[in-house]
């Protein structure tokens, strides 16, 4: 899991990056955060808040590294297959409770290439405060999916 | 002759080639990486641009070789690039290949080598181009990646010169036998008797030889009907018959009552009930269940022969057997004749401590009697109380698998979603005569390669030969699942059969269907039924009942039958129905030793009407063509082409052989087949016919019709004594 180590308001500062595959050079988000790891401040990675779904997919089985106990599965640049981040299923409660961006998806600096977003104007440089929270997938409800039990 | 030693086989060895074409590859990742090999280099591999079809590599060998393997390096890791599936072909051009194998990659790091198919009836053949097409990689959404190949083979000249010639010489017989099919086709006489003469090579067997003599060029049709019969007497049809599909055939059961008090005769309308079948008796349990209102505590048995339920008991709870219950389920061992039972729903509003517990009964049919087996199976290291799981029997071995379900919990009101998360129980073993439980898979939240995802409302089947157990589909929570695995009980071993990703989601047929499935391990066969979607939206559109069969051995689903008919209230509906309407909460048993599925009651999900239940009865057998029904068919065949000549000749006659001769073939319960004679009677009075004369030749339109019937009963024989399938016209392209 990943922090910044700063008050929750400073993510509205913090800059909106475009993250690219080293390996293949295809997009892999547009919703990029730098950030550290929060059980070890000196590995820089990525982050961002919306499923990149349409660009990675998960591979191999659930883990948790040595840093903490959140359940974290890997995932993988759709294009090449080779392994680019992480995605935290199941944040650890030493993780939650600390300061963190709330972002679930990472991605390991060495193997992205990151560039600045532009604001929509094209002058100045996007901030995570003045970017809109994207259409969040709208759960289609269905009654009888709602049931506990059919008979 | 004995003394003379035959040359040893040369060695097969590694054959040069480069990559001819290929269909796509992504960034840095180009087709020729595949000749090295490097596994500690990710970088060096084909890699395609995408994993839509289709999708593969073309490779020229240096000169024609028998390429008898092919080896796959990989990169040291594992990688979702790989090929889960690929095939390979090979071929002495590229527009003309065979497929030489099927096969699929492991997803590690080690060599893997495949042997190729490279004879065709023990002789060997050469290629000079090879194609790797992948289907599938073990990421089902990523792209496919070949890191090296290796062709190994023969390509010494010595060896390779005469397969060339023989593999000339094949194309060359097979091309003489569609010219002979064709001159025959064509009434060209002369030429088809010289080819035939000089070559020797024989167009088809002579049984077959003769059919054609006595249909297309004597028209002596009474010999043809004889021809048939003994072929079919002979069995010859019997290939034809094993390469069927199945058909569906419901009927609904109307059992016996006894007495007058019809309704009490037969269990009421009900879902969520459960049922077996003791296959040696021909016996159908069915307990509990949930009527709309109320759970239900009745217990019936329903007899084959008899066609009578008799109802063991009212209310089990009075003798000392289970209370009330729904979504429960039970299994049957038919060796020691005693049936179990597990688990049920409760509604939230009477869970407490002392509610939520699993208890756990037996009831014995020989002496009627109920046994409760443990008050709480949680408390003996078995499963909590759960509801919607799944419950197999090993006869055998005597233990009881169960797996899945929702644990059922109090409600705290607790306002923190993570706390009201669902539960759901893993796999558990009981040991029937020590009356322990053994935990051998907890609910992983993502399957690694020997985990298992728990989940309500799958289908588990255990098979009695192989000793695994199936599982598929089913859901968690809003997610529907379509993974399909086995569990070999003894090795205690998962193997993932597909793991349900969108791109095989194809295979598993019924996600977010309600679906029952039963097993034949003597056919080797899963048989499911899908039922009512749960996402309403589908329900309302198309709502069809479907039937699939999962071939075990072949690892391929194919689907026997889909219903178009909406459950919307048609106007037929007082008729007899034809076929249960969709439904959930149904119950489907498989007697395999009769082949017959049986399915009672359940919800037909009506929004205008929640509170039904069905108590309607079905059997379902699937059949394949007979022997009897192909012989009435193809004499069918044959005397309607009778009538058809004769109705061109002489119409009075025509007509009486079509209301007798003809009638007596028909099938007349086959709506199409009765339809079919009726229009007949209307060659009578056609005087034009829309006969296209084949081109040069003088064949009339009566020859070409005969050749026609000939080519039709040709089908049903076995391939090796028919003449090829093609015509040589077909092979002109526009």
């Amino acid at each position: 899991f990943e922090t910044n180590i700063m008050p929750t308001s400073t993510f509205k500062n913090k800059l909106v990056m475009m993250l690219c595959c080293k390996f293949c050079e295809s997009s892999l988000c547009a919703r990029g955060m730098r950030a550290v790891l929060l059980a070890d401040t000196d590995i820089e990675l990525y982050s961002t808040d919306i499923p990149p779904t349409r660009a990675v997919d998960f591979v191999g089985n659930c883990y948790s590294t040595e840093s903490c106990k959140c359940k974290i599965k890997d995932i993988a640049c759709l294009k090449c297959g080779n392994v680019v981040g992480y995605h935290v299923v199941i944040p650890c409660k030493p993780c939650l409770l600390s300061c963190n961006n709330g972002h679930f998806w990472m991605f390991h600096s060495q193997v992205i290439c990151a560039v600045n977003r532009l604001d929509p104007a094209g002058v100045e440089l996007l901030l995570w405060g003045n970017l809109s929270d994207t259409e969040a997938e709208e759960e289609d409800d269905d009654s009888l999916c709602e049931e506990e039990c059919i008979r | 002759m004995a003394a003379v030693a035959a040359p040893l086989p040369p060695e097969s060895r590694a054959l040069t080639y480069c990559v001819h074409k290929w269909s796509s590859y992504s960034s840095s990742y180009i087709p020729e990486n595949i000749l090295v090999d490097k596994p500690h280099d990710q970088s060096s591999r084909w890699s395609s641009e995408s994993n839509y079809p289709p999708q593969y590599l073309i490779l020229k060998l240096e000169r024609p070789a028998i390429v008898q393997s092919i080896t796959f390096g990989k990169y040291e890791k594992t990688h979702v690039c790989n090929m889960k599936k690929f095939k390979v072909y090979g071929g002495m051009s590229e527009e003309n290949m065979t497929e030489l194998l099927s096969s699929g990659l492991k997803n590690d790091y080690n060599k893997e080598t495949f042997t190729l198919k490279h004879k065709i009836d023990d002789q060997m053949f050469p290629c000079r181009f090879v194609k790797i097409v992948p289907l599938m990689s073990w990421g089902p959404s990523f792209n496919f990646s070949i890191w090296y190949a290796e062709l190994h083979g023969i390509d010494e000249p010595d060896v390779v010169q005469p397969c060339l010639n023989w593999y000339s010489k094949y194309r060359e017989q097979e091309a003489i036998r569609l010219c002979l099919k064709h001159f025959r086709q064509h009434n060209y006489t002369e030429a088809f008797e010289s080819l035939q003469k000089k070559t020797k090579i024989a167009l088809e067997h002579p049984m077959l030889t003769e059919l054609h003599d006595k249909l297309v060029l004597k028209g002596d049709f009474d010999a043809c009907e004889e021809l048939i019969e003994k072929a079919v007497d002979d069995g010859l049809f019997n290939q034809y018959i094993s390469q069927q599909e199945y058909k569906p055939r419901w009927t609904q059961i109307i059992p016996q009552s006894s007495k007058g008090d019809g309704e009490d005769n037969r269990p009421g309308m009900r879902g969520g009930h459960q049922m077996v079948i003791d296959v040696q008796t021909e016996t159908v349990y069915l307990f509990g269940g949930w009527d709309g209102t109320q759970d239900l505590a009745d217990f019936w048995a329903y007899t084959v022969k008899e066609n009578q339920w008799t109802c063991i008991s009212r209310d089990t709870e009075k003798e000392n057997g289970p209370s009330a219950r729904s979504c429960h389920k039970m299994c049957i061992d038919t060796t020691r004749r005693q049936i179990y039972t597990l688990g049920r729903y409760l509604d939230s509003s009477v869970r407490n401590s002392k509610s939520l517990k699993s208890d756990f009964y037996r009831y014995d049919i020989d002496t009627n009697k109920w046994t409760l087996l443990s008050e709480d199976t949680s408390t003996d290291g078995g499963p909590k109380l759960v509801f919607d799981h799944q419950m197999c029997m090993d006869s055998e071995k005597h233990m009881i698998y169960t797996f899945g379900g929702r644990i059922l919990t109090c409600n705290g009101n607790v306002d923190d979603s993570r706390t009201n998360e669902p539960q759901f129980s893993g796999l558990f073993a009981y040991h029937c005569s020590a009356n322990t439980w053994k935990l051998l898979r907890e609910d992983s939240c993502n399957a690694g390669p020997e985990d298992v995802q728990s989940r309500i409302g799958h289908c588990m089947l255990f098979h009695t030969k192989n000793r695994c157990l199936y599982v598929f589909g089913g859901q968690r929570s809003k997610t529907y699942l379509n993974d399909f695995f086995s569990y070999d009980v003894d090795s205690d071993h998962v193997e993932i059969i597909s793991d349900g990703t969108k791109k095989d989601s194809g295979m598993v047929p019924m996600t977010g269907f309600t679906q029952r499935a039963t097993i034949d391990p003597e056919l080797n066969e899963i048989h499911v039924l899908s039922g009512l979607s749960k996402d309403k939206d589908k329900r309302e559109e198309n709502v069809r009942n479907s039937f699939w069969i999962y071939d075990i051995a072949r690892n391929n689903w194919s689907c026997v039958y889909k219903n178009d008919q909406s459950i919307k209230d048609n106007p037929n509906k007082g008729l007899q129905e034809e076929e249960p309407c969709p439904r959930f909460a149904h119950q489907l048993v498989y007697d395999d030793m009769h082949k017959v599925h049986y399915l009672f009651g359940g919800n037909p999900g009506k929004s205008c009407s929640p509170k039904m239940r069905l108590d309607d009865f079905w059997s379902l057998k699937l059949c394949r063509p007979s022997k009897e029904y192909l012989l009435r068919h193809c004499r069918y065949l044959i005397r309607r082409h009778r009538f058809e000549e004769k109705a061109q000749a002489d119409p009075l006659s025509a007509l009486k052989y079509l209301q007798n001769d003809l009638y007596v073939t028909v099938d007349h319960s086959n709506a199409e087949e009765t339809k079919e004679f009726q229009l007949l009677a209307q060659a009578l009075f056609k005087s034009s016919s829309d006969f296209i004369p084949l081109g040069f030749s003088d064949v009339d339109q009566i020859y070409a019709q005969r050749t026609l019937l000939f080519d039709t009963l040709v089908n049903f024989f076995p391939d090796t004594m028919t003449p090829p399938k093609g015509n040589l016209v077909d092979l002109i392209t526009l």
